[in-house]
């Protein structure tokens, strides 16, 4: 009988700690090991026999869990993988984090909900898991409240965009419009990380202040629910457009049965994405997921002469102090926040904020 | 007493439970997931409903995960989790115990 080891921090900057760590992780079939994944690494535990090897290991990036690997041959069945999964929890609990995500290989679903996690969505390849003090139910409860709030309820036709508005243009304000003139109810989540030139609370605000004439419009933040950190993350898949594929697929799912379910969101509305690969990827895998529970109705870009309209372009005209040009493409509300920030927001992307992504 | 943030304690070790307390608006609601709800969920709830009460915590969301804890780890575990909860961790409250 092997004796009890305690968890401990592994220290992954240590090449021979860092080598040991992969190869047990590569013998159980885990085998991303990117940098840009490593990158998102805050720490990680892990726990060794009474002959020193590794036996489990988890890591935890912000409020995800990741890399949880456990080698049962020695053990009780799971007392490894529950030592690693509370060593973890206690460790975000100190950092104030109480709400996590795991998303994980459809063989350890089981085991994270034998410990609490609530499944959101999965796919053949995996599933995403939440757990802590507040769940996809609290999310939809706080959305159909500023439904209600608006006096917005016992409506039948419901529809929903997700979109980043990066920043709010007319080409966003059209797909609303057309929206809010199908639907009785429509639901604007905007996306919630923060890693675009305009923060979070900015294009939240601009895409309020953009839509405040249409009474049926409700503007709410996707939270970790749509299009985040966690629904998007680039894990275990060993190519870009596979990883792409199954991250989508994931969030469509979880879309479909915690989000339009609960809210009874018959229909999703999408821009025509004739630019970005990762976005046209995204809308195939919608069209395929999503109906027949919701309709998918894609709507042409809005053209302003012979130019698409895009948050990219006006992005651009940020860039190169040309902010005239692209006076046409937004709301008076986006153009105006822009001139009163105009330094501010070049200085953001002076310091390297990429203006060319989503 | 009040619950004045989310708290954690105890582990998911065999015989313990893990118990998360956070702010509600009234009443204690309790989550609780056990291999042995069938025949001690009504037990486990009525310890932590019980230690609650005894605190004076009146409102408060708990989400426990059992691990087959015997009611004194149960009692120890909600008492640590409602004292950090409501950050009186410096004053324990030795009269429940």
């Amino acid at each position: 009988m092997p004796i009890e080891q305690a968890v401990q921090t592994l220290n992954l900057n240590d090449p021979a700690v860092f080598k040991e760590w992969q190869e047990f992780l590569e013998s159980l079939g885990i085998s991303n090991f990117q940098a840009n994944e490593l990158q998102q690494i805050d720490t990680t535990l892990g726990m060794y026999n009474e002959r020193g090897s590794l036996v489990a290991t988890g890591s935890v990036a912000g409020n995800v869990l990741k890399y949880v690997g456990v080698c049962n041959k020695f053990s009780t069945q799971g007392s490894h993988f529950n030592s690693i999964v509370s060593a973890l929890m206690n460790l975000l609990a100190q950092r104030g984090v109480f709400h996590l995500f795991v998303f994980t290989k459809v063989k350890y679903a089981a085991s994270f909900q034998h410990v609490g996690f609530h499944e959101l969505a999965r796919t053949d390849l995996g599933v995403i898991l939440e757990t802590g003090d507040a769940g996809v139910g609290d999310y939809v409860r706080r959305v159909a409240q500023a439904a209600a709030d608006r006096h917005l309820t016992s409506v039948s036709k419901v529809g929903a965009i997700v979109m980043n508005a990066n920043p709010f243009t007319l080409g966003h304000r059209y797909l609303v419009e057309q929206a809010a003139r199908e639907n009785e109810l429509v639901y604007v989540f905007v996306v919630n990380d923060d890693v675009s030139l305009f923060t979070t609370a900015e294009r939240l605000a601009l895409v309020k202040a953009g839509t405040t004439d249409l009474t049926n419009v409700v503007v709410v933040s996707g939270d970790q629910y749509m299009v985040s950190y966690v629904t998007f993350p680039a894990y275990f898949l060993p190519t870009q457009d596979d990883a792409i594929r199954y991250q989508t697929t994931l969030d469509a799912r979880l879309f479909r049965d915690q989000i339009a379910a609960a809210l009874h969101i018959t229909t999703r509305y999408l821009g025509s994405e004739p630019f970005s690969r990762t976005t046209g990827i995204y809308n195939q895998v919608l069209q395929t997921e999503l109906p027949p529970a919701v309709t998918v109705k894609v709507i042409d870009r809005q053209t302003s002469g012979d130019n698409v309209i895009t948050a990219t372009q006006v992005r651009r005209a940020l860039a190169a102090d040309d902010l005239a040009s692209v006076c046409d493409w937004v709301p008076a509300t986006t153009y105006q926040f822009m001139q009163q920030n105009l330094t501010q927001l070049q200085a953001r992307i002076q310091e390297g904020m990429n203006i060319n992504g989503n | 007493m009040e619950i004045k943030k989310t708290a954690i304690a105890g582990t998911l070790e065999s015989s313990d439970i893990q118990l998360m307390i956070s702010q509600a608006d009234s009443g204690i609601t309790i989550d609780l997931q056990s291999d042995v709800k069938k025949v001690f969920g009504d037990q486990i709830e009525a310890v932590i409903t019980t230690t609650l009460n005894n605190m004076g915590v009146t409102a408060a969301k708990v989400k426990a995960v059992d691990k087959g804890a015997l009611d004194c780890v149960i009692k120890a575990r909600t008492i640590a989790a409602v004292q950090r909860a409501a950050e009186t961790t410096d004053k324990p409250a030795w009269e429940v115990l």
